[in-house]
């Protein structure tokens, strides 16, 4: 039997055609625009969980809307206005927003369906853009008023359609909930992509695709682990809003427990040097909310407990700031956040969110400002 | 001018004034504050027992029958009597005032806030005189205490004030407020040339008052401001035309680009980019432009495409403070520490500058001085809490 060296190259040829498999499929898929999708060949596990989480379903297309497919009518009465939702499985999935003042009635289709779990639609009329005036809100289930606009005064079934949106509020919009909706400044219909994806946070991965098919690393988008408390807050408050913004537009009251990198800035144990206390030592982008509280005890007591928990925080920052111990809290060493981030309800009572102001909190205080 | 808007407050000025003024104080206080008043009244009546109350009926009696010449007089003749007589020098102010005497009236109300300091209409009356003596920053001073206290109190010396102040503002440099405030102007107004002027003086960055201005160049000025009152009108389509007007007529003219690019900011950054550009393109030593320049990247966290703009702005004009501002911010969203060291710097020239004191908060939060970052926390939160705005959340 002639031996040839055929066997011996057999494993590495595998390989190499394995890998050459992944980035012909992964130049493919950038072609595509589909990066999110090339980026499973690689960080599999995050790129599969991210798109199940509330930021990966920030926005949805018609037909592909999970909250109103199990509900083809909803309706509401709202002052003289009478709002009907209506959702049809045989046109796709496809739903209709009307307002009706009881003798004349405008419906339009809806295209575009924001959020995750409680649902405003941007609708369109006569090529003007608006913000539905009604939402829907899970915890009623059903329809109330858009968070916001309650005191909005329509003088007419034209205005009662919902609020009158400009463009720029238009990318605002598009810009957080969509990818790739806001390019150069313009809005891009054409490169949107529902929710929040990889290239969303991590700007460059088009590029990071196609120069690692060619071997080429050294344009991976920046580890945004490295970045420091502040700049974490600032880089999340693009869209979650942040301390800055906040400040500017002299946003005060309890519609601000919406805007977590503010209300966490203000709280007295913020440091923005400290990644014991940045946005993703308790949270991961890549992985859906995590509803318990006792969840959220290991980043506390990274400051607030004796130096062994403080010391396995790993990075070169954390370990400077390892020394600096914060008070041990007397009445509890778990579950921390139900005490000292308390549940804050929205005024229309639908919506409830965590307030990220840590601090002891006191019987009867009002919401700090 | 003034005083015709003042006249039916001023005839009710004096004591009134003088107890709504002290309105704040407890009442014991204020009981003791008004027996001294009175018992320093009497004192004076009895040192002069005829003379001075007659006066002040003459002085009255001529006020009210519009003798200005000889009611100045004799309010001038109860002041000999009666140095402390809150009401004469009032009176004898706006009726100095009346007859086009500013340096005299300025004297006399004065006095008069010497007795009965923070009265807002005296304080707005003084600004007007100095303003039309030509002690400018004085104006200024007296013009926005007033407002602050209350001055513009009636539509009509709200518009007097305001129009002032926006005046002496351009003349001062701080054009953007100056825009800010001519805003107030083209909610009701009809445009008039008097106003456009004004309105290109800011615009066109141009410190001057518009009767400064040579004549041959108040065309260009009122085509200007046209189109920033057409802007501020929200008629963009009229703006747009203006500006190609301009640019058209006289394509370097200095700041007309930035003023285009500084009123698109808001609705279209990058329309306003390119007009910024432009601006450079005809007028390369232009530091405000790149003040812009950097400060849009920044307002994207984008310190890196912020930087050169900022570096540019600071070293055409070190004595801006927007230029150290963005040099500053564009240091710290960079790494750079001595971005606080301009910051600082800045909070010194502005101290009231809430921009300021955002990105020291911000620069102080990132290198790790928790501390001084709360400080400025806590400041940035007291600036605007009493200017909340729920309805404008997105």
């Amino acid at each position: 039997m002639i031996r040839t060296r055929q066997p011996i190259l057999s494993p590495l040829a595998g390989i190499l055609i394995c890998l050459a498999a992944v980035f012909a499929l992964s130049r493919s898929m950038v072609a595509q625009g589909k990066t999110e999708s090339a980026c499973v060949s690689c960080h599999r596990a995050r790129a599969e969980s991210q798109p199940r989480t509330p930021m990966g379903r920030a926005l949805a297309l018609p037909g592909s809307n999970p909250v109103l497919k199990d509900i083809p009518k909803l309706t509401v009465r709202k002052g003289l206005y009478t709002y009907t939702v209506e959702t049809v499985a045989t046109h796709g999935g496809e739903s209709t927003y009307s307002v009706s003042d009881g003798t004349r009635t405008i419906t339009v289709p809806i295209h575009w369906y924001f959020g995750a779990g409680a649902q405003t639609w941007v609708l369109e009329r006569d090529g003007q853009q608006y913000e539905s005036a009604v939402s829907y809100y899970p915890s009623i289930p059903g329809l109330d008023f858009t968070t916001g606009d309650e005191d909005l005064k329509p003088k007419n079934l034209d205005e009662a359609i919902g609020r009158p949106i400009e463009l720029r509020e238009t990318k605002v919009c598009f810009g957080c909930h969509a990818t790739n909706a806001v390019t150069n400044g313009k809005m891009t219909y054409e490169t949107l992509r529902p929710g929040v994806t990889c290239e969303h946070c991590h700007a460059g991965t088009t590029a990071h695709l196609a120069d690692a098919i060619n071997g080429d690393f050294d344009s991976a988008p920046p580890d945004l682990r490295k970045k420091s408390a502040e700049d974490i807050s600032n880089f999340c408050g693009q869209c979650h809003r942040t301390w800055e913004t906040a400040v500017r537009n002299h946003w005060r009251g309890e519609l601000t427990v919406r805007f977590q990198p503010y209300r966490l800035a203000n709280s007295r144990c913020f440091d923005g040097a400290d990644p014991r206390i940045s946005c993703v030592a308790c949270h991961d982008p890549h992985q859906d909310i995590v509803l318990q509280d006792s969840a959220y005890d290991a980043p506390c007591l990274a400051c607030h407990s004796s130096s062994a928990a403080a010391a396995s925080v790993s990075s070169t920052a954390a370990s400077d700031k390892a020394q600096t111990h914060a008070r041990f809290c007397p009445t509890a060493k778990s579950e921390c956040v139900s005490c000292h981030m308390p549940k804050v309800k929205l005024p229309n009572g639908h919506l409830t969110f965590t307030d990220h102001q840590i601090r002891i909190v006191k019987p009867g205080e009002p919401f700090p400002n | 001018m003034y005083m015709a808007a003042v006249g039916a407050a001023s005839t009710r000025m004096g004591i009134n004034l003088w107890w709504n003024c002290s309105s704040r104080a407890k009442p014991g206080l204020r009981l003791t504050l008004l027996t001294l008043v009175l018992l320093s009244r009497w004192c004076a009546a009895q040192a002069n027992p005829a003379s001075f109350s007659d006066v002040v009926a003459k002085a009255t009696a001529a006020r009210d029958a519009n003798d200005l010449p000889g009611a100045i007089e004799l309010y001038q003749q109860a002041l000999k009597l009666n140095s402390q007589w809150p009401d004469g020098w009032w009176f004898l102010g706006s009726l100095q005032y009346g007859t086009g005497d500013y340096a005299a009236a300025r004297d006399a109300l004065t006095h008069y806030l010497e007795l009965t300091p923070n009265a807002a209409p005296a304080l707005a009356m003084r600004g007007l005189c100095e303003f039309e003596i030509g002690d400018y920053s004085a104006s200024l001073r007296d013009i926005e205490r007033a407002l602050a206290q209350g001055a513009a109190n009636q539509p009509r010396n709200e518009k007097i004030l305001r129009y002032h102040e926006a005046l002496l503002l351009t003349r001062t440099g701080r054009f953007e407020d100056a825009l800010r405030i001519y805003a107030f102007f083209t909610h009701d107004e009809d445009s008039n040339p008097e106003l456009l002027l004004a309105l290109g003086l800011a615009g066109l960055r141009t410190p001057l008052l518009p009767k400064e201005l040579r004549a041959d160049q108040q065309e260009l000025y009122i085509s200007a401001g046209k189109a920033v009152f057409d802007f501020m009108r929200h008629d963009l389509d009229a703006t747009r035309a203006e500006f190609q007007q301009l640019f058209t007529r006289v394509p370097a003219v200095p700041n007309a680009h930035y003023l285009y690019g500084y009123l698109l900011y808001a609705s279209d950054a990058d329309g306003a980019v390119v007009e910024f550009k432009k601006e450079l393109d005809v007028n390369p030593a232009n530091a405000v432009a790149e003040v812009m320049l950097a400060w849009i990247p920044l307002m994207q966290n984008d310190g890196i495409t912020a930087l050169p703009h900022a570096r540019k702005a600071v070293a055409e004009d070190p004595a801006l403070p927007s230029a150290q501002l963005v040099l500053g911010r564009a240091l710290t969203e960079t790494g750079d520490k001595d971005g606080i060291q301009h910051l600082e710097t800045t909070v010194q020239l502005q101290p009231d500058n809430l921009e300021v004191h955002l990105a020291l908060t911000k620069a102080y939060s990132k290198f790790g001085r928790k501390e001084d970052a709360r400080r400025e926390r806590l400041l940035c939160l007291e600036m605007t809490k009493n200017d909340t705005n729920p309805t404008t959340h997105p």
